[in-house]
């Protein structure tokens, strides 16, 4: 008879057996972004296998700076990311504080439609938004045109609802029977409890934001208001910009998120397992 | 009540408005649209001429067959790897738990643009890693962008290889919501580890699998960033082209608004009506 | 040419008696690759009559360049630079969309006088009626660019390709005696480049020279095709998209490219430590004596509505375009050839190339230009491109009985899309 610590052994290899290969597979792509934000072109493009890094990331930058002026476009998507997170968690948490604690007239029908927009592909409003947004409103190449259209977010609301209807009741009466105004508390009380939902909520905004493609490929053609990922993009498939080049600007895309993911873990998972609340 | 009804939409209305301007409007514009003839200026009101291209257009056939061979096979795929990483990230044997988990999880914060710049220069086909990887066990080069099953299958990979940690990460979070006595129990009764996994926990992830499949429907719907950087705008020849790249080529490629406006409607009954059929065999059996 | 010579520099002096050189400020174009370089190679000579206008030129690559514009003229201009490179075939997609989306170049100065000056094939696509909205730029005269070595290598003479069949025979022989090279390469993935030259080559075209009826399906293009497939059946013709071209040409893994002339100028300043080891000879045709001249691409420039520096920028396209001196200038650097009739007569076009082992290949690259049957793009041109380049795909992987089933379907697709009927 084999022993309770024979078999857990058993498992114990054959977990790792299967996962660490796996695990090194997925790590592959990101760490070849590193390796090739590093080698010169010839390297990239010659015969030879080359899975180590090299010294030429500052060369590439170069490159990629000259040709794109990349910087600005990375300030660009800093500022839409940081007032689209901002201005959408304000408005999810206000939406999801009516929708946790109210109940009104149209409630069922507002929730219905909330619900409902999560099984809509966001392509079939991309066109007319388009129109209305470029054509009839005049706004193409405008910060306004990057950053409010996308602030609809169903997601949000519900997981910010989630987390008020949580909070105990009694607290936010006894704040009414002190003649507190209902804004008050939401601000003063409401939204200081919901901190970790708050920051999970900023991070999933934050990085949806700063990876969004389509909207601002269309939006705007203008180079200076490019954002970071649209200009990156362009660059694939032409000839007068190098590979190590883009490399280095999908390893600046991406570092500091894998950086911000590493150290806020959990806030991330949290904000990623509310995707599947309903 | 008429004062709580007021203070609940003074919250509610900022988002409302959003909503009603950026999603209702659009939507009902984009059905009047998909009743223009578009092509050229004028527009002119037409209402059989883009709903009677689509029901004839191959070329959109061709998008609807890509996007249902991905739908087929990928979604399927992934979600049973990403179940299957979910209990393996659990597992208290797990050594290294940290460095694992970030191995999945790290591509979901991976842009669209940065992954699809790596995938397109690792599948490059003179030069590429991977094909020099797969030449040290012999494998011949494999022309991924021009052969049509390769870049098929490359678009497969790249998805797999982006999503996975997140349907991963949403199923970990339906694991620990399990409680570990329903284990202990099974374990007393001496119902194997298999067994335990089979007829446990699967029923019991069944809602939040349901999920993330329909997630990923959805997803896999507008799949438009990889066919349009990796494989160079659904090439070789409209083999990757996908329902979302088909309805950005009507849409700013050709400038046919109207019949974008029609593709987009169809894309959004599609999903809907996979989603609830999703639901329906996903439903509780009892 | 002297009439028109005179005008030029007759304008030019009175342009700069009057207010011409008061232009000033800020012009920006967007064009693509070796397009955008030659635009910057020309600013140094106009900027010495037009020393107060700064010329920015942006690169964004072709099929950007396409898309942004439409995008932007969609948006009522918005975002959109002074002046935009047009390729010729997709041109008139712009003007049916958007005809109020660029400035008649008419009312800035470019009389018909000076139109003359340019062949008509250039300029059918570019006018509707009195309007001028692009002026033409280069043509692109088809030609085979190959490696001296590499042919000799094999003991293939070019001189006696004369046909599509010789051109594989010859590739199985230059791959022979040239490990790792292959004969040529072709963009199966993103375009349909080789069976566009072919077709044009047979006289035959996505639609026929009135743009009123879809000709795909014709005999010519039918034979165009089957010859592509015959060239990458026999592996001679391989897949590689517009830089994996020119990295092949870089790391010396391919004999030869077919394309328009204007690829000279690419060969040339991506491989200049290859010089005198490249030559140019005609493209080989379907049948022995059959036509061996072609056209591909070639472009026009174009003012923006929303540009609120008209004068300068038509300044900056006079010069570039209309005169010797801007044309001749972007030939000799990147080898793009002029349109403008009455600069085919400078010296450089005579003389030998040293890159090309001394070849004067202006002389036999601009002598097939007279044969060229021209080809309309029309309003239609990119759906019937997606269209064609899906069944170049499929046709070439095995998934039509023969070259006319698949144009035949390719036809009946355009003629879906676009309403036109199918040429008898």
């Amino acid at each position: 008879m084999r022993s309770k610590s024979q078999t857990t052994l058993l498992r114990t290899v054959g977990l790792h057996a299967v996962l660490v290969p796996l695990a090194l597979i997925w790590l592959f792509p990101i760490w070849m972004m590193i390796v090739f934000s590093t080698q010169p072109e010839n390297a990239i493009f010659s015969s030879n296998l080359v899975l180590l890094p090299s010294d030429q990331f500052a060369n590439n930058f170069a490159l990629l700076q000259a040709d794109t002026g990349f910087l600005r476009t990375v300030f660009v998507s800093i500022v839409v990311a940081t007032v689209y997170t901002v201005v959408s968690v304000f408005l999810t948490s206000m939406a999801g504080w009516a929708l946790a604690r109210y109940n009104f007239a149209g409630k069922g029908v507002v929730l219905a439609i909330i619900l409902g927009t999560l099984t809509l592909p966001y392509f079939v409003v991309v066109i007319p938004q388009f129109i209305m947004v470029a054509r009839d409103f005049g706004l193409g190449n405008t910060w306004f045109a990057l950053i409010v259209p996308p602030l609809f977010n169903s997601l949000g609301v519900l997981f910010m609802r989630q987390s008020f209807s949580m909070m105990p009741g009694e607290l936010f009466d006894a704040a009414r029977v002190e003649g507190v105004k209902e804004w008050q508390i939401f601000l003063r009380v409401a939204l200081p409890m919901a901190r970790p939902t708050i920051a999970a909520l900023c991070i999933i905004l934050f990085l949806a934001s700063w990876n969004n493609y389509l909207w601002p490929l269309l939006i705007n053609n203008r180079p200076d208001m490019m954002t970071a990922p649209v200009a990156l993009g362009s660059l694939i498939g032409l000839t007068r910009v190098s590979w190590g080049g883009i490399m280095t600007g999908a390893v600046v895309l991406t570092l500091p998120m894998l950086f911000a993911f590493v150290v806020l873990q959990r806030h991330f998972v949290a904000g990623i397992a509310a995707g599947a609340i309903k | 009540m008429r004062a709580t009804t007021r203070t609940a939409y003074g919250f509610l209305t900022p988002y409302l408005l959003i909503f009603a301007a950026f999603w209702v409007w659009p939507i009902i514009y984009s059905f009047y649209l998909s009743f223009l003839s578009t092509r050229v200026q004028p527009w002119t009101f037409n209402p059989t001429f883009n709903w009677g291209r689509l029901i004839i257009d191959p070329a959109f056939f061709n998008a609807f067959k890509n996007t249902m061979i991905i739908l087929v096979i990928q979604v399927p795929v992934m979600i049973a790897l990403a179940t299957l990483l979910a209990v393996l990230l659990n597992s208290h044997l797990l050594k290294a738990r940290g460095i694992m988990r970030f191995a999945f999880f790290a591509p979901v914060v991976v842009g669209e643009v940065a992954y699809a710049a790596v995938f397109r220069l690792m599948f490059q086909a003179d030069f590429g890693v991977i094909n020099k990887l797969l030449a040290l066990v012999g494998v011949a080069p494999i022309s991924w962008s021009s052969n049509p099953t390769a870049a098929m299958a490359l678009i497969i990979t790249a998805v797999t290889w982006r999503w996975v940690g997140y349907n991963a990460i949403i199923i970990l979070s339906g694991l620990q919501s399990i409680p570990e006595d329903v284990y202990e129990a099974a374990t007393l009764d001496k119902v194997s580890k298999t067994r335990q996994f089979f007829f446990i926990t699967l029923p019991l992830l069944r809602p939040i699998i349901l999920v993330c499949v329909v997630l990923s429907v959805i997803g896999t719907m507008q799949l438009f960033a990889e066919p349009f950087l990796i494989t160079n705008r659904g090439g070789p020849g409209g083999a990757t082209e996908t329902l979302g790249l088909f309805l950005y080529r009507q849409g700013f490629t050709v400038l046919n608004f109207g019949y974008a406006s029609a593709v987009a409607y169809t894309i959004a009954a599609i999903a809907i009506v996979i989603s609830v059929i999703n639901f329906w065999l996903g439903r509780d059996p009892k | 040419m002297r009439p028109t010579l005179g005008c030029a520099s007759l304008a030019l002096v009175l342009g700069m008696t009057g207010g011409a050189l008061a232009q000033s400020g800020e012009i920006t174009i967007w064009s693509w690759d070796v397009a955008a370089s030659s635009l910057q190679s020309t600013i140094e000579g106009f900027n010495a009559q037009y020393p107060d206008v700064t010329v920015t030129v942006e690169d964004l690559g072709n099929q950007q360049v396409f898309d942004r514009t439409l995008a932007g003229c969609a948006a009522g201009g918005s975002g959109l630079p002074d002046i935009i490179s047009i390729e010729n075939g997709e041109a008139e997609i712009f003007w049916n969309q958007f005809p109020d989306c660029f400035a008649n170049l008419r009312d800035l100065g470019y009389t018909e006088e000076m139109a003359s000056g340019f062949p008509d094939f250039k300029r059918t696509e570019l006018e509707v009626g009195d309007v001028a909205y692009g002026m033409p730029w280069d043509s692109g005269p088809v030609a085979m660019f190959y490696r001296r070595d590499f042919y000799e290598n094999a003991g293939v003479d070019p001189e006696s390709i004369t046909t599509w069949g010789d051109f594989i025979e010859a590739g199985q022989a230059i791959a022979e005696a040239n490990p790792g090279v292959v004969m040529g390469q072709a963009d199966f993935n993103g375009d349909t480049e080789w069976f566009r030259m072919l077709a044009n080559e047979q006289g035959c075209g996505y639609f026929t020279g009135e743009g009123d009826a879809i000709a795909v399906n014709q005999p010519g293009c039918v034979a165009a095709l089957e010859a592509v497939k015959e060239m990458a059946d026999a592996g001679i013709l391989v897949a590689g998209n517009w830089d994996e071209r020119i990295q092949a040409i870089r790391a010396e893994t391919v004999a030869s490219q077919l394309f328009g002339g204007w690829y000279e100028g690419t060969i040339r300043s991506n491989a200049p430590e290859q010089e005198g080891l490249w030559g140019v000879y005609e493209m080989p045709s379907v049948t022995e004596d059959g036509p061996r001249a072609a056209n591909l691409g070639g472009s026009a420039l174009s003012i923006t509505n929303t540009s609120d520096n008209k004068e300068a920028a038509w300044a900056y396209v006079n010069y570039t375009l209309g005169t010797n001196e801007g044309q001749v200038t972007m030939l000799r650097v990147f080898g793009l050839v002029p349109s403008l009739l009455s600069a085919l007569d400078d010296p450089y076009v005579e003389e030998g190339q040293p890159f090309w082992g001394d070849q004067a290949i202006w002389v036999d690259i601009l002598g097939t230009l007279d044969r060229v049957v021209p080809s309309r793009g029309t309003p239609f041109f990119g759906d019937a491109q997606a269209i064609i380049q899906a069944t170049q795909t499929q046709y070439i992987n095995g998934g039509f009985e023969s070259a006319q089933a698949a144009l035949d379907d390719a036809a009946s697709q355009i003629a879906l899309v676009t309403g036109l009927p199918i040429a008898e």
